[in-house]
Parts: structure tokens; sequence; C-alpha cells
């Protein structure tokens, strides 16, 4: 017993010093009028006053909805596109050491460069491309539109991530014995009856831990959101104008820092941090529940 | 991994640990020290350069922050606040910020310095004086002089809505022989709402009023707009955005928006004189001036002059009296002068200060105002976020085409109507 | 026969992927070499003169505000020490946690899981202030150890925010190691520590690598945590926050943010070539056995 909390005391602390405690003073103050620039001591409750306010904002509304899409296509997205770059790379090709280096890399960057990156790609790069080709449609940049400024966000946070989570799933296949393959293609098994009636099975527990990650990266995304799209381009919601791609992160930094209302931004922290809760029990319950029945 | 990899690393960090304490070796036993905290990146040479001086001429060292970036301004001073450290100096943009500054008691009445009588452009709330004015800085509608002769339009015509409409029509017919890309280089994106939303509603708050006259601020704090007025605002932007390039406007940022004016390829620019050091970094060297952003169908003369933010002296903090000091030297003093002028580029708020710049734009700025051309910045004055975050995304999506002049000035009012 | 073709089909694709995969990169890089007005002009076109990058870096090199060198110092510090703490802590934690049975480690691992969705968000600003309380408190705030704008706030900020998914990762490694040897060390009388430490953590290497180099690249890129705990323009600053001095308040300086970027990238591209036989091994092996 001793040793139990010997062990564990170093994690534990630096957890509750680092999480837990500011975790509490957050919810906290998302029921007051606290305030970084009038000096943090003297803040005054309000009871749900922030809360009612976030519920009223379209600007948040929006937000929200929008975090849900790009959370579901990307997960979506970057899932199988590291599946299929793992089954790509677990063939006994030439390269196979240069290809996972280098599907890998793209995640050895940082968002905002990554975001700069390729909004310059965007707006420069593949519009120059567009007008010499004469194609009207890439001539003017993707990221003028909302729905393809969302998936501009989806390309660029999947091109960042998939190599990643190629990873985990090329673990996975490499688990799976030997003799079962090729007992497999002995009885003339296909392709595609391999993968789902072996290799799915195998690498039924990476992707639970896979989706759980996605889930929670995406609901959290904000390094290339900001940098790229910044949350426009502009639209209309519930009539009012507002920044069409701006996800839930970016959206309570923004009201944090540019409109400068701290506690308001608490608020929204909070309600983000119980639906994100929420989604991720759910999910994790029924990937179980799928990884039993495969 | 093994053994000796690990042992490599671990003598690695050894090293750096050992090399980086050598890095923070403090100068010696200085008594009087400040902290100054800029939000211009671009003047964090000059300024360490002037703070250096001072450190040699007086004995107090001025430790230089400059937070710089998108917008990281305002969550290092707030984390910095947060985290409790009580800088003798730093920089504020406007009403609200004061108003959070002077919540948190970090405000000290400076009515009594010298340097108040030597300038128009310091900050005054209820009467006394809170802010030292960091510079001045100045915009109307940029324009390429070269180009506006070719097309015989004479600058000084440009005072009424009517004649830039004229102006750019004459221009568009000829771009091709101008070799123009667009009349007006604009932009309007999601990273540029500072551009539309800040100093664009300047344009509605002051353009042909009287410097003091606080008519049309005080009525949208208050949740009113005078419609007249916004209609033939919301035309002239309208005007501004058809005749702009639309891929800078809608997706490009500050570089293509001054790169395509500094390549002659547009006639006008929607930018002010802080755009001169970037014109003298790229070797940019042509003929250009001011013309006012002429909305209404009467004449006006006059850009918009202000200074863009101000130091506070902090009253929490240990050494406010040298604050006081230095911020005194650099009002006051040549070599204070020389810093604000030839190394840091700015145009002074000060009427003793005998330098002028030397960038285009800000040598525009400074012949306007020395003929008292200038209407005032309210901008700032108005709600945090409001005019970059609720009014931003209304100027782009006429800028785009979804709305028209008449939705503009109506999805305006109903944003304004909200603050109430 | 016909299998022999499939490969080779299977390698041209693999080839096209991987040259899709490199093509930002390549746009840096040819970016990196050239002035600023000519990538606004054509940013596809190849340098003019390559040897421009020199100059470039030369520019970077010498900025007062980036202070590369010294950046470079204190990321390596930061993310090296946080790294090797992380390790630590979070096997030794992990370990006692799979090897105790009873509900208080599993509600413990739970809460630690469950903490992987608490947005940086809803901590980061309480994390500040209350930071500088524990800093009062202790009387820390006049040493040299101070946790604000230093390394040891950031540093025990990372080991915070890392244990949860180090913890995650070890829990379920550790899972699939069978308890024969450490019986036979516990019967040979040896304690715990010397347990853990001689017996069991050499067989974790595997995830051991997995969680390094996750949290490495995590804590080299970080933007928005070093940005609140150490703020812009003090003595200890990281490259991210260097490289957004040079997207200065309005201008981005193209040639030069391309340029930090890549010598940002720099490093970790030549440790990860270098150790990546280690670090893609290490990941097969020890990512998912949970």
């Amino acid at each position: 017993m001793v040793t139990f909390f010997m062990f564990l005391l170093p994690a534990v602390l630096s957890f509750v010093i680092v999480i837990i405690v500011p975790f509490i003073f957050g919810v906290y103050y998302s029921f007051t009028d606290w305030n970084a620039m009038t000096g943090g001591a003297d803040v005054n409750f309000v009871g749900f006053a922030n809360y009612a306010a976030v519920f009223n904002d379209p600007r948040f509304l929006h937000s929200f909805l929008v975090t849900v899409a790009f959370a579901v296509i990307n997960i979506i997205v970057v899932n199988v596109v590291a599946f299929s770059l793992a089954l790509l790379v677990t063939n006994k090709l030439k390269l196979v050491g240069l290809y996972r280096a280098a599907f890998f890399m793209p995640h050895l960057i940082g968002g905002i460069i990554l975001g700069y990156i390729w909004q310059f790609i965007f707006n420069s790069a593949i519009t120059q491309v567009g007008s010499n080709l004469g194609i009207g449609f890439l001539a003017t940049s993707l990221l003028g539109h909302s729905q393809w400024a969302l998936l501009a966000i989806v390309l660029v946070v999947v091109w960042q991530n998939a190599g990643f989570f190629m990873m985990i799933y090329v673990a996975a296949i490499q688990s799976a014995p030997a003799e079962l393959i090729e007992a497999a293609q002995i009885d003339g098994a296909t392709y595609l009856q391999r993968v789902r009636n072996i290799i799915m099975p195998l690498v039924a527990p990476a992707f639970t831990v896979a989706m759980f990650l996605t889930l929670v990266r995406s609901f959290q995304q904000f390094d290339v959101n900001m940098a790229l799209t910044a949350g426009g381009p502009a639209g209309m919601f519930m009539g009012q104008a507002i920044p069409t791609t701006e996800l839930l992160a970016l959206n309570i930094y923004n009201t944090a820092f540019t409109v400068r209302q701290l506690a308001q931004g608490q608020a929204r922290a909070v309600v983000f941090f119980v639906t994100l809760a929420l989604v991720a029990l759910i999910q994790v319950y029924f990937n179980k529940r799928k990884e039993l029945e495969m | 991994m093994s053994k000796k990899i690990f042992m490599l690393l671990l003598t690695l960090i050894g090293a750096l640990a050992i090399f980086a304490a050598c890095g923070n070796d403090q100068a010696g036993d200085q008594d009087v020290e400040i902290t100054l905290i800029n939000n211009k990146v671009e003047i964090d040479g000059a300024l360490r350069d002037f703070a250096r001086l001072y450190e040699e001429m007086f004995g107090v060292r001025v430790n230089i922050h400059s937070f710089g970036g998108e917008t990281p301004y305002a969550p290092s001073l707030a984390a910095l606040l947060a985290g409790g450290d009580e800088p003798e100096i730093f920089v504020f943009e406007g009403m609200t910020d004061f108003l959070a500054a002077q919540a948190g008691g970090r405000v000290l009445d400076m009515s009594d310095q010298p340097w108040v009588n030597d300038t128009s452009m310091e900050f005054r709330y209820n009467g006394r004086v809170y802010g030292f004015p960091v510079a001045l800085e100045g915009w109307g509608l940029g324009y390429n002089t070269r180009i506006l002769r070719e097309a015989g339009i004479d600058p000084a015509t440009l005072t009424n809505v009517n004649a830039i409409r004229n102006a750019f029509e004459t221009i568009d017919a000829m771009r091709d022989e101008l070799g123009l890309v667009s009349v007006v280089s604009m932009a309007a994106g999601p990273g540029m709402t500072w551009v539309t939303g800040l100093h664009g509603t300047n344009a509605y708050l002051s353009l042909g009023l009287a410097y003091e006259d606080t008519r049309i601020i005080d009525m949208l704090n208050n949740g009113q707009v005078d419609e007249q007025r916004l209609l033939y605002f919301a035309e002239y932007y309208n005007l501004l955005f058809q005749f702009a390039n639309p891929s800078t406007m809608l997706v490009g940022g500050f570089d293509d928006q001054i790169g395509d004016f500094a390549t002659e390829r547009t006639a006008f620019i929607h930018q002010g004189n802080w755009i001169d050091p970037v014109f003298e970094e790229w070797g940019v060297n042509f003929e250009m001036g001011y013309v006012p952003h002429a909305f209404l169908p009467t004449n006006v003369n006059g850009i918009f002059v202000g200074a863009p933010s101000w130091y506070l002296v902090n009253p929490r903090s240990d050494n406010h009296e040298a604050a006081l000091a230095f911020l005194q030297f650099m009002a006051g003093s040549p070599e204070g002068h020389r810093y604000m002028v030839v190394y840091a580029g700015a145009v002074p708020a000060f009427y003793s200060v005998p330098y002028s710049p030397a960038g285009p734009l800000s040598r525009a700025v400074t012949e306007w105002s020395a003929r008292g051309a200038v209407y005032a910045w309210h901008q700032n004055d108005m709600p945090a976020g409001f005019g970059m975050d609720t009014l931003g995304p209304i100027y782009e999506l006429m800028a785009s085409g979804a709305i028209d002049a008449a939705e503009f000035a109506r999805l305006f009012t109903n944003a304004v109507a909200a603050l109430n | 026969m016909k299998n022999q073709l499939k490969m080779y089909a299977l390698e041209i694709v693999a080839i096209l992927v991987l040259i899709i995969y490199m093509l930002p990169f390549v746009i840096v890089l040819i970016n990196s070499a050239k002035p600023v007005l000519d990538i606004i002009v054509d940013p596809l076109a190849l340098p003019e003169d390559p040897a421009r990058i020199f100059t470039n870096i030369e520019a970077v090199m010498a900025s007062q505000v980036v202070r590369y060198t010294s950046s470079f110092i204190s990321s390596s510090i930061i993310t090296i020490i946080s790294v090797f703490a992380l390790v630590i802590i979070s096997s030794m934690a992990a370990w006692v946690l799979v090897r105790t049975k009873s509900t208080l480690s599993t509600v413990i691992f739970m809460i630690f899981v469950a903490a992987m969705v608490i947005p940086f968000q809803v901590v980061m600003f309480p994390l500040v202030s209350w930071f500088h309380r524990i800093e009062v408190f202790t009387g820390l705030i006049n040493t040299p150890f101070r946790l604000l704008q230093n390394y040891p706030g950031i540093i025990l900020a990372y080991m915070g925010f890392g244990t949860p998914l180090s913890i995650f990762l070890y829990h379920g490694f550790i899972k699939g190691i069978p308890l024969e040897l450490e019986e036979a060390a516990k019967i040979d009388g040896c304690s715990s520590a010397k347990t853990f430490f001689s017996i069991v953590f050499p067989v974790l290497k595997p995830i051991t690598v997995t969680v390094m180099i996750l949290n490495g690249i995590w804590i080299w890129n970080d933007f928005l945590l070093p940005l609140m705990v150490l703020g812009t323009g003090n003595a200890v600053q990281t490259i991210p926050l260097a490289v957004q001095h040079f997207v200065g308040s309005f201008v981005r300086r193209w040639d030069l943010i391309l340029t930090t970027t890549l010598m940002g990238m720099l490093p970790v591209v030549i440790i990860f070539i270098f150790l990546q036989k280690y670090i893609i091994k290490g990941m097969v092996d020890g990512a998912v056995k949970g």
C-alpha cells in the first residue's frame, strides 16, 4: 500500500496542481464577473448570467454546430485515410521505411505553422495553378467559401494527423499472426475478404483508441483553425452576420481576448467541456460494444 | 533506446542547463528597474536601443517586452497581470482597455506632467490625463500619384462621393492601359476585420465632423444610428468593394493588399501610414498621397489622424516615479525625439519634436495635420471587439456580394441596437 | 507473376501518395529562398538565387526578438526535462495502477482518462493566477526557482497536462506483460522500487519510446501553454513563440516566417531521421497493445 501511494504521488500531485485545481477555479469563475485585467481578487458572483448569454448568442450556437460537423467529418476522414495508409505500408514494398517516415512527418510540425503554410498554398499556390490551367473553380481561393473552407481545415488536419494514426493501425495489423493470413490466402480469400474478416477484428481495439483520440482532438482543434481561416468567411445565421468556420476553441479564445470577456469565455469553455465529456463517453461505450461483437 | 543514447541525452540536459544559467546573469547592483510592455514588434529594436541609451545616461534599467503576432498582445498582457506582474508602463488601445485597467487600480493621473501641454493627443477621462500618446497615425484613401496623373485625375478634386465614383469609373475603363488588376486595393477577409470593422467604421463615426464632436459615437454606444449617414457610408464601402480585386479582398492578407498597391497594380489603397516600413523594406519608391474617405455627397476635407495607443503608468508597480521620468525624457529630450521619429519612424504626437518622418504616407499624414485638416479616431471607443468581431463579418458579406448596401445598413443598425 | 505486377502497381500508388504528401514541404523550401515581393508575385516559381536562403537564415539568427540560439536552448531544456519527467512519473503510476487490483486504482485511472476531455481553454487562465498564488505562498517568487516566466512552471505544467495520455498508454501496455518476472524478483527479495526500475521499466521500452515521441512532438510545437506560462519577450522563450514574433502586429514576413519555420522543423526532422528506426519500431511495438 505504501508503494502504491509513493509511486502514484508524483503523477497525481502534478495532475492535481496543474489540471484539477485550475479546473475548479475555472468552473467557479464562470459564475462570476471575473476579469484578469481588473486584478482577479475582486470578483462578484453573478449566478447563471454568463450561461444565459452563451445560449443567446447565435455566433456561439453556430460555432457549436460547425464544431460538431467538423468533428464528424474529421473523425471519419482521418481514420479512413490512416487505415488505408496503414494497409498500404504493411505490404512488402521496396521503400516501405521511407513511406512510413514521410507520412509521419507532417505530425512533427506545429499547427500554427502548418496553418500559415496551407493558407499560403490555398490562397496563392492553388489559385495560381487554377488560373494557369483555366479552371475557374480553383482560380478563386477555396477559403472564400464556407463549406470548402471547413473542408480545407479537415484536409490540413488529416494531412497533419493521418500519419500518426497510421502508426497505431500498423501496430495492430502487424500483431496479426502471419499463419492466419497465409492460411486465409491459401483458402483463396480475396484481399477485401481478408481485410474484412481478419484485419478489421484485429484492429478493433486500435479503432477505439484512435476514434477517442481523434474525437478529443477534433473538438479541441484550435491552432490550424486560427492560422488557416481565422473563422472566415462570413455568413448569415439566425439573422446575424457571423464567421462560418469558427470552431469552439477559437470562439472561446475570441470571447476572452478580442471581446475581453474572460468570465463569459470560462462559461463557454465549461459548456464545451460538458458536451465533449458526454460525446466521448457515448462513443467509447459504443466502440467497446462493437469490439466485442467483432 | 540504448543506454548510451540515454546517457548522451542526460549529459546534454546538464550542459544546456549550465549554458542557460550563464545567460541569465544580471547586470549588477542596480536599484531601480522599470518594465515597459510594447504592443508593436516593428519598433522593438528601436525601443530597446533607446532603453539602453537611457540606462547609460541615468543608470535606470528599462526592460522592454514586446508582444506581437496576430492577437497575442491581449492574452499576453492578461496572463502577465493574472500572474501577479505589475509592469511600470504598458500600452492600452482605447476606452474599454482603459476602463478595465482603471477598475484594476492600474492608472496613474498624469495631468501634472510637463508633456501634457506639448500635445493634443493625450488620453483624457473626466478631464484628467491618463495616457501618454505613443505616436500619431493617420489614414485616408491612399493613391498612386503617377497613375492618377496618367488617368487625368486631380486628387485635390476628390472631396465628395460623386467625384470619387467618377474617378473610379474613369480609371477602371483604362485598367489595361495602366496595367492594373483593380482600381482599389482593399481587404475585408476574416483576418483583416481591423481594416473594415475598425478603421472603416471610423469613417462613419467621424468624417466631416469637428474633432471634438462625439455625436455619432455617443449614439452608437447608446444603440442608435444616423440612418441617412449610415446609408451614404454603406454605399461608399460598396463602391470600394466593387472596384477591388476580389481574391485579394476576400481571402488575402495584409501583404497581398499592400503587395497589389506596392507593385503599382492598383491606383488606391485603404490603409494608414503604418505601412511605410513595408515600402522601405520592399524597396518601393514611388510618389503617393492621401485623399479623404469622402462618402458624403457634400464636400469634406480631411483624413483620420489620432493616437492609436497610449502608455499608462501603473501605480501598483514598484517604480512608477522612475517610469514618469522615463516618459518625460522620451517626450522632452532631443534623444527621445530622435528615437520616436528617426528610429521608430513614427509621426510624433508632440509639437516640440523637430523631425519629420521619411516614409511617403507618414509625410502625407504630417501635411494634412499641419493644415489642421483632420478628423478624429473614435473606433477604439466602441465596445471591445464590436468593430472587428460583430461588424467585420457584415462588411465581408457585402464585399462578397451576398448583401447590398441597404441590407448592410440594416444589419449594421441591428448590431448597434443590440449594444443597448 | 500476377502478384509481382500487383506489387509494382502498389509501389507506384505509394510513390504518388508520397509526392502529394511532400508537396507542401517543397513549397516551404522554395519560398524560403526568396525575397518577400517574389513570394507574393509568384509563389510557385523556383527561386532566382537559391543562396538567398542563407541571407534569410542570417537575418533570423541576427534577430533580437527571435533570439534563435537562446530560444532553441530553452525549447530543448523544456522538452527534454518534461519528457523524461513524464516518462518516469507516468510509468510508475501506471504500473501500480495495473498491479493493484482495487476500486481505488480503477477510479484513479478513470479520472486520469476523463481529464483528457478537459479543454485547455477552461484551465488556462486560472492556471496562471493559481501558479502565481503558489509562488507568493511558498516565497518562490523572488528566487530563481519561481514558476511563471521560468522553467519550473512550464515543466510542471507539462507534467500535469501530459500525465493522462501517458498513463493511459502505459496502462494499456503493462496490462499485456506477464507477471512472472516481477513475482520472481519479489521472491528474491527485491524492493518494489528495485523491481520496477531494474525489471519492469526495461520491458516497457517500446511504449516508452512512443510516450517520448508523442510528448516530445507536442511540447516542442506547443503554442498556447507557453504563451500563458512564459509570456513572450522574457528570458525563457520557446521556438513557436519566437516564430509568432515574425508574424508581427500586421505584416507577415513570409520570407522570414518560412525560414524560421524551416529552422524550427529542422532539429525535429533530423532527430526523427536519425532515430527513425527506433521510433517507428517503438511506435509499432508500443502503440496499442491494450
